[in-house]
């Protein structure tokens, strides 16, 4: 085995191995790169609110508001006021009044009496 | 927001009509896997127990608190039964607010313990998986309903 050989053998092809393993751990990763929250920094996104879904899923319920048919939408489908509240987390922006679009729009302010809660920062 | 979805409407809108759901441009806020992890776990602790988990990104201004009290009464629903869990991470601020019906299941402790867990996992930029583990301490802390519990 000569010195260039030795070199290859020992040298070449671990680093080869090394490269391809990094290659397959970073690729994907620059690929799908999307800005990253970080505490920090400006927050630059329009308000969000998302809600849960309604709570009757359609199966057996009785809500005569609601189609039953099969085929139709696993969550059901709603008509009429409920049906803002059926689009749940595609709702979507409602800057609070300033906004006409997105679930939460057009709803009477409703106090629910003494409030309780928390606050955190980080 | 629907980026795994069909992003060309084939609807019969016109130039009259209302701008569709699609014509409202792509979400960047989250990706669409962290969207689904939200909207489970918003549902699935909703349905457990009863109350209505509602989150809310985006700035507060101040006093934060008075804002997010103000959101809470616009959540929807019976709002004495809402809990909105609204963040701020321009501000770095989380509050929980929870109605008259939903701080006797929830009291403060139990939101300031999930408030804690969550600011600890945002302080390392994970802002979804702070809720989602947050929304599973509230919905473990509220319990099932009792109209439920007797069955």
């Amino acid at each position: 085995m000569t010195v260039a050989e030795t070199i290859l053998v020992f040298v070449g092809a671990p680093l080869a191995v090394v490269l391809v393993v990094a290659l397959l751990t970073m690729v994907p990763a620059a690929r799908s790169r999307r800005p990253r929250y970080k505490p920090g920094q400006p927050w630059n996104h329009d308000p969000i609110w998302y809600e849960p879904h309604p709570e009757s899923t359609g199966h057996g319920s009785d809500h005569g508001d609601e189609t039953t048919a099969i085929g139709s939408s696993v969550y059901g489908e709603r008509h009429g006021a409920d049906a803002a509240a059926t689009h749940a987390v595609s709702g979507g922006s409602s800057a609070l009044g300033a906004s006409t679009t997105g679930a939460s729009v057009a709803r009477a302010p409703q106090p629910a009496g003494p409030l309780g809660g928390a606050r955190g920062t980080w | 927001m629907t980026r795994a979805l069909e992003l060309e409407s084939h609807d019969t809108a016109t130039t009259q009509t209302a701008a569709a759901r699609t014509d409202e441009g792509v979400d960047t806020v989250f990706s669409f896997r962290e969207l689904a992890r939200l909207d489970e776990a918003l549902t699935m602790s909703s349905r457990e127990t009863g109350l209505r988990f509602t989150l809310y990104v985006g700035e507060l201004g101040t006093p934060t608190r008075a804002r997010a009290e103000e959101l809470h009464a616009f959540s929807g629903g019976n709002t004495s039964e809402a809990v909105l869990i609204a963040i701020s991470p321009g501000q770095r601020v989380v509050e929980v607010v929870t109605g008259a019906a939903a701080a006797r299941r929830l009291p403060d402790r139990a939101c300031a313990l999930a408030v804690l867990s969550m600011t600890t996992a945002f302080a390392g930029g994970d802002l979804v998986g702070g809720v989602v583990n947050g929304l599973r301490q509230l919905s473990d802390q509220a319990g099932r309903p009792s109209a439920l519990r007797h069955h």
